[in-house]
């Protein structure tokens, strides 16, 4: 059985910052994304495959999860029962709490959610259902970034079941613009509340006070689609692959040379080499996690497991599931660079440190990722990177650092040849898909 | 009733007390001003300014403190401990120790607010954060109304000099928040200016262009980043 394979994205015909478009199912794992065929699910091939969702036993429910071991699938793979469990008891201290599926995918290099939405959106609305009955919501929503197509497939999605076999929560779509910080769970309990997509203070947490006041359960839509299969199959079943620590599969987004980003469900503890290519001298540095994430050098994939466990010790961690293999003809300083970029435009602006550092910072890397930077650039960047660190409300700037400081440990030999007015790259055309950040929509609704 | 020297003594410590805590609190007012609206010191990081707030409002709050403690304990004057926080309740001066009386509660609650600010909402600190504005008048009245001295003219020169830099803090903060960007430009803002600062280091350096192999990204088309953000031509760094 191979590990990789799943769904290929086609990447906007090549152009950088175009969103992933969901693409062609090849043979994967088969147990999230559908293996082999080329359409969405309906909700008559859902049903034939899995069966209606099996309601009624909440607490049985979360102890299957507990045992199953599921973690978030979004990037911090916080344990699922305990946000259950927290929701659950809200409702027993009388306060209903509200469910919210975040499809809300922010990391540019990540594909995942979209494609789980776009091709098996039933799945994950079982899920939603099955964790708001578990805890005793009344008020579930669909959130997602701001995408006609994505969109309409999901309003017909729950049209069909409206239809057909009525929910017991009725599930409202949200729309939120397509920037970086719209998924952080505070920016969605804010625009769902009919704010701004803009993140507060992490206190008091949603889990506490989050849609208009409301304790709020927000789950990844991958993170829920597993647990729509865990209450049909059961946490043994769950725990066949994966690690003891880090049970069952996950969906990445895997870049590599010479073709469109695939989307492909693995095994947590999958060496890094069976799902890219990783050969040296061809691949330089993977890119594990996302922008937020920790550049690996290539000496270092052959062998090692996609979890975080092995990752923790290279200061790396899964993630999102966004795993970008650096081919060696491109330059990793420059990549980072337009990278750091990015984030720095996608500060809410909002927190001092943030809105000042993380501007200076991305000026600083692009000066390292020219030829010659002034020689005090990597000191005062590295000056500005301790500065920002922990004072923002959101992680943001914390994330952006590790990134950042990480392109500096990885690419140290390219920034010594920049020193002295040379490049090892011989490829010009950007490797990582950095969106362009829209001039218009400053409300962030 | 003969005063001793002991209370000659309180009776001094709490008047001088009570103008350095004005003074103390005008600087916070004026420093709280320039990091709301992200000013800086020149050739210091912006977080000096915030630094200096903070350590200064505590520092006020010992001034204060010290100053409270000897009105209570100054028998010159009848000062009950429940005057210092219940507004009016004093037998000497009701009006004027009760102004103070308002003022140090405005300014305990903003104190407390902002030691928990982690643990409280944004926006409700802001709003307790804003009876500052409240608070220093009252505070300022109350000196001017207790103080035994105002025919000495130091002092009323000093609580002006209090009164036009707050008003001077203000006005700037007025102007400087009709030029601010909304949020979402912010960021863009910034990133051009040290994009421009970055160049205008880097041709100061007046570096020889490099000479560059087909494709390094000094050579033009290179896509990272806007053309403006990479000076490595020469000209078009200014």
């Amino acid at each position: 059985m191979t590990l990789s394979g799943g769904l290929t994205g086609a990447r906007g015909g090549g152009a950088p910052g175009t969103p992933g478009t969901p693409g062609t199912p090849v043979a994967g794992l088969g147990r999230l994304l559908p293996a082999g065929a080329g359409a969405p699910a309906g909700l008559g091939r859902h049903l034939e495959e899995h069966g209606p969702p099996p309601y009624g036993d909440g607490q049985g429910l979360i102890a299957a999860v507990e045992a199953a071991g599921l973690t978030g699938r979004g990037g911090a793979a916080f344990p699922t029962h305990r946000k259950l469990r927290a929701a659950a008891g809200a409702r027993e201290a009388g306060q209903p709490p509200v469910v919210v599926a975040n499809g809300a995918e922010s990391e540019p290099a990540s594909m995942k959610d979209k494609t789980l939405l776009a091709f098996c959106p039933h799945l994950v609305l079982d899920g939603l259902q099955l964790a708001a009955g578990a805890v005793g919501a009344r008020e579930a929503y669909l959130y997602v970034h701001r995408d006609a197509d994505l969109s309409r497939g999901l309003r017909d999605a729950l049209a069909e079941r409206a239809a057909h076999c009525p929910d017991p929560v009725a599930v409202r779509l949200v729309e939120a613009p397509a920037r970086f910080l719209a998924g952080e769970k505070t920016a969605l309990a804010n625009r769902i509340s009919g704010g701004a997509a803009l993140p507060r203070y992490g206190w008091p947490p949603v889990s506490r006070s989050g849609v208009r006041g409301a304790p709020t359960l927000v789950q990844n839509v991958e993170t829920l689609a597993h647990i729509a299969l865990i209450a049909r199959h059961g946490p043994g079943w769950f725990r066949e692959l994966g690690t003891d620590a880090e049970p069952g599969s996950m969906i990445c987004t895997v870049h590599a040379e010479g073709g469109p980003p695939r989307v492909t469900e693995i095994a947590i503890g999958s060496p890094l080499d069976s799902v890219a290519d990783l050969a040296i001298p061809a691949t330089q540095a993977v890119l594990i996690g996302g922008y937020h994430g920790t550049w690996v050098p290539a000496i270092e994939a052959p062998g090692l497991p996609l979890a975080n466990a092995a990752l923790r010790p290279l200061g790396a961690a899964l993630g999102a599931g966004v795993i970008a293999a650096l081919p060696a003809r491109r330059c990793g300083l420059a990549e980072s660079a337009s990278v750091a970029r990015y984030l720095a435009l996608e500060s809410a602006g909002q927190c001092g440190p943030c809105l000042n550092a993380l501007p200076r910072i991305a000026s600083a890397l692009a000066a390292l990722a020219d030829l010659r930077p002034p020689p005090e650039t990597g000191a005062n960047l590295l000056r500005w990177a301790d500065l920002v660190e922990h004072r923002g409300a959101c992680h943001h700037p914390d994330g952006t650092v590790r990134f950042v400081r990480s392109a500096l440990v990885v690419f140290a030999h390219e920034l010594a040849g920049h020193e002295a007015g040379r490049c090892g790259a011989t490829d010009p055309a950007p490797f990582l898909p950095v969106p362009e950040v829209p001039p218009g929509n400053r409300d962030w609704k | 009733m003969a005063s001793t020297a002991a209370d000659i003594a309180l009776w001094h410590t709490g008047r001088a007390t009570g103008i350095f805590s004005i003074v103390l609190l005008t600087v916070v007012i004026v420093t709280g001003v320039f990091v709301n609206r992200k000013g800086e010191l020149a050739g210091q990081p912006k977080s000096v300014l915030t630094e200096l707030h903070r350590n200064i409002s505590l520092l006020a709050l010992a001034f204060v403190l010290v100053h409270v403690l000897m009105a209570v304990v100054d028998p010159t004057v009848s000062i009950s401990p429940a005057a210092l926080v219940v507004p009016f309740a004093s037998a000497y001066e009701p009006a004027w120790i009760g102004l103070g009386a308002i003022a140090f509660d405005l300014f305990t609650a903003v104190l407390i607010t902002s030691l928990v600010r982690q643990r409280m909402g944004h926006r409700s600190w802001l709003v307790v954060h804003w009876l500052t504005y409240a608070a220093w008048p009252v505070a300022l009245a109350h000196g001017l109304g207790t103080a035994t001295d105002l025919h000495s003219a130091w002092e009323l020169v000093l609580t002006w000099a209090c009164a036009a830099a707050v008003a001077l803090a203000l006005g700037w903060r007025l102007v400087a928040s009709r030029r601010a960007l909304p949020p979402g430009q912010r960021a863009a803002a910034l990133l051009s200016d040290a994009d421009r600062e970055r160049a205008a280091a880097s041709a100061a350096r007046r570096i020889p262009p490099p000479s560059p192999p087909g494709d390094s990204p000094a050579a033009p088309g290179w896509p990272y980043g806007p053309a403006s953000a990479r000076p490595t031509g020469g000209d078009d760094r200014a």
